[in-house]
């Protein structure tokens, strides 16, 4: 496989660190190795949070601007904010409502540069299960249904299900599940 | 063998264990904060004997650490490059004293800065204390350079330093690691009062031996395989040529894989000090020029003798202050290539994505206190009691009472506390008797709190220091604190109240309330400021308690208020500005206020604050 470059953002508290931790573990169990970057400290609280993830035979957490394969956004502005990592062909996923995103402005940048933006109500999904903070587990169950590089529907599962605490196990999956079908449908 | 992924703090901590590391001490402080708990983690699942503990703070820490490998056994401490100020008074004369078992020193540094006062780079410090200093460039090579530090460290008597900077201690990546073993050294501290008590005169001796150690630590850095590298190809010359150390060797390597270059050599200085002289001239003589690339300061290129051929930061070729990001190394990597007419990287879509940006005007997002944090209470409080105050603040979470103007000053930790003091002599001095509110968290006053206090009461000035005790140390990670009395590693110690503390720092007035009652901490203020207008008051000490909202949970959302807002909203928006919960939003669809009831945790307080009585419990 090729090295995949990978950038995660939204606000502290969203559940950024946990999402990148979902796709590491999912890479790594196919045997790739993994690099990353994270935010830690007061950024956390409440500040933009951007997490970086390679995959492959690498030396730096960073990805450098203008070459991520993949963005993933669990707020619409933040996804504008982390815009300038994506290269061209590169895929965004977020978590907004395809209603308004990507706005007018917008879109001739993604046109110009072969970028895909697929969109859900990650949020919305998560809420309606009870469970307003998981819209980062959301976002990945809408992701699955892409097949993008490792991060097969099947995958992914399997390690939310081996890393979720007990408690939370069945309605992460619940989550999951409906937001991948989401993906599927749309 | 096992593997898994390492956090680059967490790498540190297994390349310590794998050097037989015995004792490791610790100051919580973003971005080294999770070195000590890898340690304690790996000393649990491993079945280790190593000795872990949080000191009170850096400089405790080192010379806990120091005590210990001058008793034979190797020791680690590790902090934050701004918490390397604060042991700085113990690393400049352990540089001289020396050691007898390893000793290694990890300062995280912070270019960007992310979460520190300053960019100030660790590198300077080692070569002001005169000890070796040795940086990584990923979290592999930090676990390498942590072991490789003890045994450096044990063979030449010095301590050595580590400092990863922030993309290695928040990097993560997988690493494979056989079981561990413990290293079974009994503490033996021989006494010898002319070294480890030595007067001056034999400090002029210790110094010289000093010299010589660094002279040889050199010599023996360049037998190192892979510590100080070049790639040179022999006999051939080059246009230009890279110089890089750290994080930024990482992201040079890597954009010269991308860019298919291999016309351009690199000399990775893994070791900046002592300066690996030899591998330094044999790379400028094979170069025409040579661009320098490190963060955060300019260190090897201070030591690049030849300045005739050097780019860097000190020619403005690459940018003095701000994380050098791999889109920033790139760029000024094109810059100097284009410079010297060579074949450029290019620009990509760089310039049409900044236009972009331009034109969308995102919200400029600032961190900000959590729902329900007890110190957004403290702080509304405080400002709405004494409004004329000058309002001196410190290092923690509750550096955000920035937003809800209930900080005025802050410059490091403890000087809510003296500069308070200092205000107040600077006012009096002219007659005027100038209200001052201090804050200061519960792990920051146990930091460095008491030496101000204890300043301030000896020296009769009069403030309000109110102690924001959440009873944790939250910003850096929630590690526990003396007032709890739980340990590194979970263990049960002695506690230490606050209240004791201050009373012992000659404080008469001590009051404990509960913040989320507004009105009862609006009046313990006023109180508290009268006291310390009476001839025979003093300084009046408010102890701020309630537990925080991401370490107790639990125990908070248990007395959990259902909020909302009523029409009598009128949009003053006093609410938004001063009390700032990021749970109260201006909703656009309803025409005012309203509660985020996915952020709010319902503690409540915001019942108490707005001037219509439009926030009511459902």
């Amino acid at each position: 496989m090729e090295n995949m470059n990978i950038v995660l953002c939204g606000l502290g508290g969203q559940g950024i660190l946990f999402m990148t931790k979902m796709l590491a573990q999912t890479a790594l169990g196919k045997g790739i190795p993994v690099m990353g970057a994270e935010t830690h400290g007061m950024a956390q609280r409440g500040g933009s949070v951007v997490s970086h993830l390679r995959l492959g035979e690498v030396e730096g957490s960073l990805v450098r601007a203008g070459t991520a394969d993949i963005l993933l956004a669990l707020e619409g502005n933040e996804a504008y904010r982390s815009l300038p990592y994506l290269g061209r062909g590169g895929r965004m996923y977020a978590n907004a409502s395809p209603e308004v995103f990507p706005g007018p402005e917008v879109k001739p940048y993604l046109e110009k540069h072969d970028m895909i933006c697929r969109c859900t109500d990650a949020g919305r999904v998560a809420m309606e299960h009870g469970s307003p903070m998981s819209s980062n587990l959301a976002l990945i169950g809408f992701f699955s249904a892409f097949d993008e590089g490792p991060f097969t529907f099947t995958d992914l599962r399997d390690t939310i299900e081996r890393i979720s605490p007990a408690k939370f196990k069945e309605t992460n999956l619940k989550i999951f599940d409906a937001c991948h079908q989401a993906g599927v449908g749309g | 063998m096992k593997e898994q992924i390492f956090l680059g703090n967490e790498a540190v901590a297994l390349g310590l264990l794998e050097g037989g590391c015995q004792v490791v001490t610790s100051y919580p402080g973003t971005p080294s904060s999770e070195i000590l708990p890898g340690v304690v983690r790996l000393v649990k699942s491993e079945g280790l004997n190593t000795y872990t503990e949080w000191s009170t703070n850096e400089k405790v820490a080192l010379d806990n650490a120091f005590a210990a490998a001058i008793s034979g056994k190797r020791a680690a401490c590790c902090m934050k490059q701004v918490g390397l100020n604060v042991a700085a008074d113990s690393l400049m004369s352990a540089a001289y004293l020396g050691t007898v078992g390893g000793l290694v020193i990890i300062s995280c540094d912070d270019p960007g800065p992310h979460s520190s006062q300053t960019e100030q780079d660790t590198r300077l410090m080692a070569r002001l204390a005169k000890v070796p200093v040795l940086d990584p460039s990923g979290p592999e090579e930090a676990r390498a350079m942590a072991r490789i530090g003890l045994e450096i460290s044990e063979e030449f008597k010095v301590p050595v330093i580590l400092r990863p900077a922030i993309r290695v201690c928040h990097a993560r990546q997988n690493l494979s690691f056989e079981p561990l073993k413990s290293n079974e050294t009994k503490a033996a501290f021989e006494k010898d009062p002319t070294h480890w008590a030595a007067t001056p005169r034999f400090r002029f001796l210790l110094h010289k031996e000093l010299n010589k150690k660094l002279d040889e630590i050199s010599r023996r850095l360049e037998d190192l395989e892979g510590i100080n590298r070049h790639n040179l190809e022999p006999g051939k010359t080059y246009p230009l040529g890279i110089v890089a150390g750290g994080i930024p060797y990482a992201v040079v390597k890597d954009i010269l894989k991308e860019e298919k270059r291999t016309d351009i050599p690199v000399f990775k200085v893994g070791c900046p000090y002592p300066f690996p002289e030899r591998l330094a001239e044999q790379f400028l003589s094979a170069c025409e020029k040579v661009l320098v690339i490190e963060e955060t300061d300019a260190v090897i290129e201070y030591f690049l003798r030849d300045r005739g051929k050097v780019m860097g930061r000190l020619s403005g070729h690459i940018p003095s202050e701000g994380e050098l990001m791999p889109q920033v190394v790139h760029g000024a990597m094109d810059r100097a290539l284009k410079e010297l007419g060579l074949p450029p990287l290019g620009e990509g879509n760089r310039a049409e994505a900044a236009a972009l940006m331009n034109q969308l005007e995102l919200p400029i997002r600032r961190p900000t206190l959590c729902p329900g944090c007890p110190h957004r209470a403290s702080f509304f409080a405080i400002r709405k009691s004494r409004p004329k105050a000058i309002f001196t603040s410190d290092i923690g979470c509750y550096t955000l009472g920035l937003n809800l103007g209930g900080v005025d000053t802050v410059l490091d930790m403890g000087a809510g506390i003296t500069m308070a003091s200092g205000f107040y002599h600077a006012y009096r001095q002219d007659g005027i008797e100038q209200p001052i509110v201090a804050t200061i968290g519960d792990s920051t006053f146990y930091h460095s709190g008491t030496a101000g206090l204890l300043n301030a009461v000896y020296n009769d000035a009069r403030f309000v220091l109110v102690i924001l005790d959440n009873q944790i140390t939250a910003m850096t990670g929630m590690q526990p604190t003396p007032s709890l009395g739980i340990r590194a590693d979970g263990s049960k110690g002695n506690t230490i109240p606050l209240e004791k503390v201050v009373a012992g720092c000659g404080v008469n007035f001590i009051e404990e309330v509960d913040p989320y009652d507004l009105a009862a901490m609006s009046a313990l203020v006023k109180k508290a400021a009268e006291y310390t207008m009476e001839p025979s008051g003093g300084i009046a000490v408010i102890i701020a308690r309630h537990p925080c909202v991401i370490a107790y949970r639990e125990q908070v959302l248990q007395g959990r208020k259902s909020v909302t807002v009523t029409d009598d909203c009128v949009e003053c928006n006093f609410c938004l500005e001063r009390f700032e919960c990021p749970a109260l939003y201006h909703d656009d669809g309803i025409g005012h206020t309203a509660v985020d009831q996915a952020l709010c945790i319902g503690c409540g307080v915001c019942l108490n604050v707005c001037p219509k009585g439009a926030i009511v419990e459902v």
